[in-house]
């Protein structure tokens, strides 16, 4: 999987935190996932597809990560995973496939996202739309250093 | 002035209600689509609405709202992943009075809406 394909994900995914969320992100050495399993407990997942290209993301959180995340969107604190951090782990990975579509579409790239599903559960499998490696991306946030990942996993034709 | 904030995300109609709220604007309805927001435009002044969204989407909102007798004249702002330029020009074509394209930033919304609510 070519980097410039996988650069305007992680930009846009930064750029969505430090504007929605108002936290820039640390960055850890992106890795090749071995197996489907993720060790977040509360995954967003996002398709995407047009002729030329096929693939999905996925951001995966520990509970902590994702409940500061929530707190931090709407102002709103809450406890525990329900349905409303379900749905704000969803909608980020909306816009971070959104984001990127944007950027990919300025080089004659264009494709079609879809409707993001959200897992939620310790060690869930996570199955990307198409059988390629999966790219793993760690982040760290807060002062805690809460880390999360990124995972893409995409087919581009003629690459 | 009432505004109605239309999007399938109950996270985004928080943060976009709650930035609406702090900066004073405290009369804000909320629908999770196209069709529920139909039926709340009584009285409205000001639609935020998402694009992408299940049983009507935004665009088609915008299309029933411009063709409607009694509130056709409501601007609509746009807030959407959709940021190609294409897009941003058929929501145009279409009726949008402005577009904005998320990530954004409360700045960001709190100017287009006092732009078109102030201006």
């Amino acid at each position: 999987m070519d980097v410039k394909f996988i650069n305007p994900f992680i930009e846009s995914l930064i750029n969505t935190l430090e504007m929605m969320v108002g936290i820039t992100p640390g960055r850890e050495q992106l890795y090749i996932k071995e197996d489907k399993m993720t060790h977040g407990d509360i995954t967003g997942i996002i398709g995407f597809a047009e002729r030329n290209i096929t693939g999905s993301i996925a951001l995966s959180f520990p509970n902590d990560a994702a409940l500061m995340i929530y707190g931090l969107m709407t102002g709103e604190n809450v406890a525990q995973i329900n349905r409303e951090v379900q749905d704000s782990i969803g909608e980020l990975a909306n816009i971070v496939a959104g984001g990127a579509k944007s950027e990919l579409a300025k080089s004659g790239l264009a494709f079609h996202i879809s409707i993001p599903s959200v897992i939620v559960g310790k060690n869930h499998a996570i199955s990307h739309k198409v059988d390629t490696p999966v790219v793993v991306i760690p982040f760290l946030i807060g002062k805690a250093k809460h880390r999360f990942v990124m995972e893409i996993s995409m087919k581009v034709l003629g690459h | 002035m009432r505004i109605l904030v239309v999007d399938d995300s109950i996270t985004m109609r928080r943060i976009i209600s709650n930035n609406l709220a702090q900066a004073g604007y405290e009369d804000v309805v909320q629908a999770g689509n196209g069709v529920e927001a139909l039926s709340q435009m009584n009285g409205v002044n000001l639609v935020l609405t998402d694009w992408n969204m299940p049983v009507m989407d935004g665009l088609t909102l915008v299309k029933e709202i411009r063709a409607n007798a009694t509130f056709g004249n409501v601007p609509i702002v746009m807030i959407t992943t959709e940021g190609a330029k294409d897009e941003v020009m058929e929501a145009l074509k279409n009726g949008v009075n402005d577009y904005i394209v998320k990530p954004f930033t409360k700045q960001i919304l709190l100017e287009k809406v006092n732009g078109i609510l102030n201006g």
